[in-house]
């Protein structure tokens, strides 16, 4: 008896391993039908249990539901798989050509000169620095007198300016900003901002000039500003913006409004260095103009240069800009050609 | 600001042994005294010497040639055919021999017509001269050479050929720069070297080094000032010529103007107008000046040198011989030496006689006085000029000159004297002259003070100072603490070294203790404050040496305002909904209105307008956006892109008044454009064109993303740029904040685009109002019941306007309503339409039952039939 369940057991999974490649759902009905069905072989075998002696009932009943047990379970995983082999078979025939295009929702582009203005507002802002803004109409006292440009100073010939009156002008840099924030802070420390903001000069436009451009402010005043903390913070500046392993250098300059001025020079981000056309084979690019805060704007901000000093520096977005993307016309900036702004959609840059 | 100096003449004033020119630029650069950029005067010809033309016969072949013999001293004489014209015997000029080498040609043996010719007799044009700035004398032809030219020495010697010519970007504190002598002190500053002006009684006028000289006369070092030169006397008083011994002619001058503070004057007898020098004339060559005669080239080298403007004069129209310095008489005429009659005012400076004007003072000399061959005595002149009323002068004229331009940014007082000396010595030199007057020094009365300091005039200091230098005399002295500039500048600095800077500087320093004081000299007017003298300290012992420290304070991170927030939350928004932004310029040509289609008396068509535009084209300020994105739809749709989706966050500008008179108001707005399709393309389906609906959807968003949505109402607008029947005006509780709409067809066809939208908001206005705070409510407990309604109203009811009147008949439980279709067509009435609400109610306590449901909807479509609504079957 056993040795016939045994029997039935090894000709049942032959069989349903058969089945395995025909793939056929009636086949696989037939199968459990005829072996586990009512009346199929193994119920057959319950019904010869009845002939059985009691000893051998027990151990003839627990192989027999061993047997079961391994054939139910047998075939619900065939049934399983046939079912999941169906259903793909079904979805091979719904197939899409996945490398069409997807229906792309369209996506826009910040425009390059704005990226750069959040990269260094963002930079400031870790810095402690606030954001404030002025008006691009611009009163001459704020614009130049403030900054320590008296009127007829040989000094207002480097900024050629449009006037809507006489004493009404469209800013020519974005200092104006610092007269401003003193007025209003003065005499609280420490003032930390910086402000970008549009400027405009009486210059044609060509390839590196424009009579509209950004520049972006920064002014600092405090107890025992140093020039070593300006020098620190435009380094901070940018080593965060060109490269942890940027230096910078401090050249000489004249500006009204800072004493000592000087320009602040990167290395070359082309060459590293080592020389190249963009930076005339000297190695270094000028990026911005910087100062420590003239006594005089001090005194007119309200400030007491004895008791507080302070930095200013003032850079070129359009500059940044040309550096950071290798852009070489500056009217680039200006034409707002879809094809050229979509190229900055991504995170990147 | 640029000036250009030489090496070789930079090297008569200070020891340059040792350094190279290349050095010399990068420290230059690197004190603060960029060299823009530095290259020989001309090129360096090789084997072009000094010669003699012995003879210059007729060629035997050719009319127009002729057949030179020519020596160049020691070696024999060659043959030379030449075709200039003006070759003649006895002539120096400059000989190429075989195998020279000139800038455009190699000089072989060749055969002229039969003749060999062993060289050739070079041309200025063929010595690489810059020919448009020689006399046509000069230019016609060979190169005549001065009769005392040295045989046999080499041209490019000569003439200084291979001297290196450096171009100076000067700040506008330094013009103490635009001389050589400020060069030199520079330069002494950076290598510690002393500086040695040509004094006028050692006679010593000639360059020091590089260059070919026609006479002995060493180069004396001398102190600038000699005992018993005028700019000494100036210190003390004043005299007129008459009294010392050289008074031959007699001459007198009076100042009647504060605004010419020092004034001297000086006569020589019995010049000869004729050409300078010619390593003058090269000199002057060399820096971009053109030669003209020996006085004029005189005056110029001088003004050069010291940096100090000199006039000279015909002393025989002098009327009187006596000189007054005023100011212009009302509606006083001139005519000056460009040949043009100038109206001047009373505001400037005239250089007259007691009859009449004879010049412009500081700006430029009348035609009445000028000094020409007919010249047997000349005056020169050597004075202080306010620097604002000639630069004023300057402008008014449209009158640029070298000497306008170191006026106005101030001159050294000091170099008054000394200029004026070196002037006469040369003439005597290189014009023939003999002094016949002694030097003639006056101010204006009152002008000085008790201390000496002078007053009336806004001052040289004031040209480069600051606000009050009008107000406070320049201090002669400046007193600093020396751990005040280390502290200053974050870096340590031993006192020794301050006090070396100074000495280096050739300021005369004081030191007590820790405490310097530093006296500085009128050649150095920008250095008025410690900090000015701070940074002499800083960059001359190199900005390099200033370490970067880290600030001190509290280190909190900053903070965006809200408005500031807000701009940044938008534009990342648009962005990803597909949009892009554009940067355009805020200036806009006045056609705009009439393009856009604006009545003048539109808000938008009232534009400030700026006083000196560069062209029409950026004339006035902008009223809106719409110029600008117009311009940017043209530009792109002109090049075949089809999508277009912009914004810009930008500036507009209100003027209060017109003209403007004061501030605009300038409001920060949003604006977009569209054209195109709703979708990008994809192989998925046809898509669909914008419409207004895509446009006002994009607005929708933006108001949900600043909590705004439920809060807006759309209304039909009426912009003379809208599409009548598809724009609307944007409110938020009440208060107008933007709009949005079709463009209409005329104004997009006049931009050569199709279908465009436009949407401008006012960010101050969606800052004000966006929300902030957030109370979230409570989730609900019961399900909520919803009905759909179609209904069917006039076609003029706004859908709006059916929505309220259903939200407050529907009572508390109404919890949300939704327009999900509208119809007009055939269906309904042509004056009609269809508008299908699906209606949600919920109860926060229970569930609705239909009956109650069923009361509230009979409420509705009660209220809803006041507006002529009926549920439609
Ligand atoms: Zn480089």
């Amino acid at each position: 008896m056993i040795e016939q369940l045994q029997a039935l057991r090894t000709r049942a999974l032959a069989r349903l391993e058969a089945l395995e490649t025909s793939g056929d759902p009636g086949a696989l009905e037939a199968w459990r039908v005829e072996f586990l069905g009512k009346k199929g072989e193994l119920s057959s075998a319950l019904r010869l249990m009845g002939s059985l002696s009691a000893e051998e009932r027990p151990v003839v009943g627990q192989v027999v539901n061993e047997v079961r047990e391994e054939l139910e379970s047998a075939f619900a995983q065939h049934k399983a798989q046939a079912e999941a082999q169906a259903l793909r078979a079904r979805e091979a025939g719904d197939a899409v050509d996945v490398t069409l295009p997807g229906r792309t929702p369209f996506l826009g582009a910040e425009h390059p000169l704005q990226k750069v203005i959040r990269r260094i507002e963002d930079i400031f802002l870790g810095l402690g620095f606030a954001i404030e803004e002025g008006p691009e109409v611009e009163l001459d006292y704020y614009n130049f007198e403030l900054m320590n440009f008296p009127k007829d100073h040989p000094a207002r010939d480097m900024q050629d300016t449009f006037f809507v009156t006489e004493d009404l002008v469209l800013r020519t840099h974005t200092s104006p900003v610092q007269a401003r924030t003193m007025e209003k802070m003065q005499p609280q420390v420490p003032v930390r901002i910086i402000a970008p903001g549009k400027t405009y000069r009486r210059d044609d436009d060509d390839a590196t000039h424009s009579h509209a451009f950004a520049q972006v402010e920064g002014l600092v005043i405090d107890r025992g500003v140093r020039m070593s903390d300006l020098k620190g913070t435009l380094l901070t500046f940018a080593r965060q913006l060109y490269g942890a392993d940027q230096e910078v250098r401090l050249r000489p300059s004249f500006f009204p409004f800072t004493e000592p001025s000087a320009e602040l020079d990167v290395r070359c981000i082309y060459c590293g260095g080592a020389g190249c056309a963009t930076c005339k084979q000297t190695g270094w690019i000028e990026i911005l103009g910087c100062g420590m805060v003239h006594p005089r704007v001090l005194e007119l901000g309200g400030y007491d240069p004895h008791e507080v000093s302070g930095f200013a520096f003032g850079m070129g977005v359009e500059r940044v800009a040309m550096l950071l993307y290798g852009v070489t016309d500056i009217r680039q900036f200006y034409l707002n050609d879809l094809r050229l702004l979509e190229q900055f959609s991504g995170l990147a840059h | 600001m640029d000036v250009k100096i030489t090496w070789n003449w930079l090297a008569d004033y200070v020891d340059l042994d040792g350094l190279t020119p290349q050095q010399v630029a990068m420290d230059l650069t690197h004190a603060g005294i960029p060299v823009e950029w530095m290259e020989p005067f001309a090129y360096p010809v090789e084997r072009v010497v000094v010669g003699e033309v012995l003879s210059a016969d007729p060629h035997p072949n050719a009319n127009r040639l002729r057949v030179c013999r020519v020596t160049v001293g020691t070696e024999a004489p060659v043959t030379i055919v030449c075709g200039a014209a003006n070759v003649a015997a006895g002539q120096r000029v400059p000989v190429a021999l075989e195998g020279a080498r000139l800038p455009d040609l190699t000089i072989g043996r060749s055969t002229l017509r039969g003749v060999e010719s062993q060289g050739m007799i070079c041309s200025a044009q063929e010595l690489g001269l810059p020919v448009r700035s020689l006399a046509k004398e000069q230019t016609d032809g060979i190169f005549v050479l001065p009769g005392d030219a040295p045989l046999g020495l080499s041209i490019a010697d000569y003439l200084g050929l291979g001297d290196m010519v450096m171009e100076l970007e000067l700040t506008p504190n330094r013009s103490d720069c635009l001389s050589l002598r400020g060069v030199a002190y520079e330069v002494g500053a950076i290598y510690g070297r002393t500086v040695r002006m040509p004094s006028a009684d050692t006679g010593w006028v000639q360059p020091a080094s590089g260059m070919a000289r026609s006479d002995g006369n060493d180069a004396v070092a001398a102190k600038e000032t000699a005992p018993g030169e005028p700019g000494e006397h100036g210190e003390h008083g004043e005299h007129d010529a008459g009294a010392g011994p050289a008074s031959e002619l007699p001459l007198t001058a009076t100042v009647d103007t504060p605004l010419c503070p020092l004034y001297s004057v000086q006569a020589v007898t019995g010049v000869a107008l004729g050409p300078a020098p010619i390593w003058m004339q090269m000199r002057l060559l060399a820096v971009g000046m053109r030669p003209i005669s020996n006085l004029v080239d005189i005056t110029n080298y001088v003004m050069l040198e010291w940096g100090q403007p000199l006039h000279a004069f015909d002393y025989d129209v002098i009327a009187h011989h006596h000189i007054v310095v005023r100011q212009a008489e009302v509606a006083e005429g001139l005519e000056t030496l460009d040949g043009q009659v100038r109206q001047l005012s009373p505001s400037m400076i005239v250089i007259a006689d007691p009859e009449k004007a004879l010049g412009l003072g500081g700006v430029m000399g009348g035609r009445n006085s000028e000094v020409t061959h007919t010249t047997r005595s000349v005056v020169i002149e050597s004075a202080l000029f306010d620097p604002i009323v000639t630069r004023r002068t300057g402008k008014a004229l449209q009158l640029r000159s070298e000497a306008g331009l170191r006026f106005e940014k101030g001159t050294d007082p000091d170099a008054v004297g000394p200029a004026l000396a070196r002037a006469v010595a040369l003439i005597q030199l290189y014009a023939g002259g003999r002094v016949a007057s002694p030097a003639v020094v006056k101010r204006p009365p009152l002008a000085t003070t008790s201390d000496g300091a002078l007053s009336g005039m806004s001052s040289a200091a004031s040209a480069t100072g600051s606000l009050d230098a009008d107000l406070h005399q320049r201090p002669a002295v400046i007193c600093l603490d020396a751990p005040r500039v280390s502290a200053f500048l974050g870096c340590d600095y031993a006192i020794d070294e301050l006090v070396d800077v100074c000495r280096r500087l050739q300021f005369p320093v004081q030191r007590e203790g820790q405490r310097l004081s530093v006296e500085i000299p009128a050649r150095r007017p920008d250095i008025t404050r410690e900090e000015d003298m701070i940074e002499e300290f800083a960059r001359l012992l190199s900005y390099d040496r200033i370490p970067a420290t880290e600030m001190h304070g509290p280190l909190t991170p900053g903070r965006l305002t809200p408005e500031q927030a807000l701009r940044r939350r938008l534009r990342t928004h648009l962005v990803s909904v597909g949009l892009t932004e554009v940067w355009t310029y805020s200036l806009v040509p006045g056609f705009v209105v009439t393009r856009t289609g604006l009545p003048a008396d539109h808000a938008l068509a009232q534009m400030g307008e700026l006083q000196n535009p560069l062209s029409e084209d950026r004339r006035f300020l902008r009223s809106s956006m719409l110029f600008a994105l117009l311009d940017v739809a043209q530009y792109n749709s002109h090049r075949r892109i089809r999508d277009i989706r912009v914004f810009e966050i930008g500036t507009v500008f209100s003027p209060r008044a017109l003209p403007m008179t004061e501030q605009p108001t300038e409001r920060q707005v949003l604006a977009l454009f569209l054209a195109g399709q709703a979708m990008a393309e994809s192989p998925h389906g046809k898509p669909r064109a914008l419409d207004f609906f895509d446009a006002k959807g994009i607005v929708e968003h933006l108001l949900a993303l600043l909590g705004l949505r439920a809060r807006a109402v759309f209304l039909p607008a009426d912009e003379p740029y809208l599409h009548a029947g598809q724009s609307a005006r944007i409110l938020i509780d009440g208060r107008e904040v933007g709009v949005v709409g079709q463009l209409r067809q005329s104004v997009a066809r006049e931009y050569g685009i199709g279908a465009g939208f436009y949407a401008e908001l006012c960010l101050a206005s969606l800052a004000a109002s966006a929300e902030v705070g957030l109370t979230v409510a409570e989730l609900p407990k019961f399900p909520g019941v919803a009905r759909d309604l179609a209904f069917v109203a006039p076609r003029s009811l706004a859908a709006a306007d059916l929505v309220a009147n259903v939200r407050a008949a529907g009572g508390t439980e109404l919890q949300a309503v939704t327009i999900f279709d509208v119809y007009t067509g055939d269906h309904v009435g042509s004056d009609a339409k269809s508008l299908a609400l699906r209606l949600t109610f919920q109860a926060q306590d229970r569930t609705l039952t239909d009956d109650e449901v069923s009361d509230y909807v009979n409420r509705i479509l009660a209220s809803a039939a006041r507006l002529g609504a009926a549920i439609r079957h």
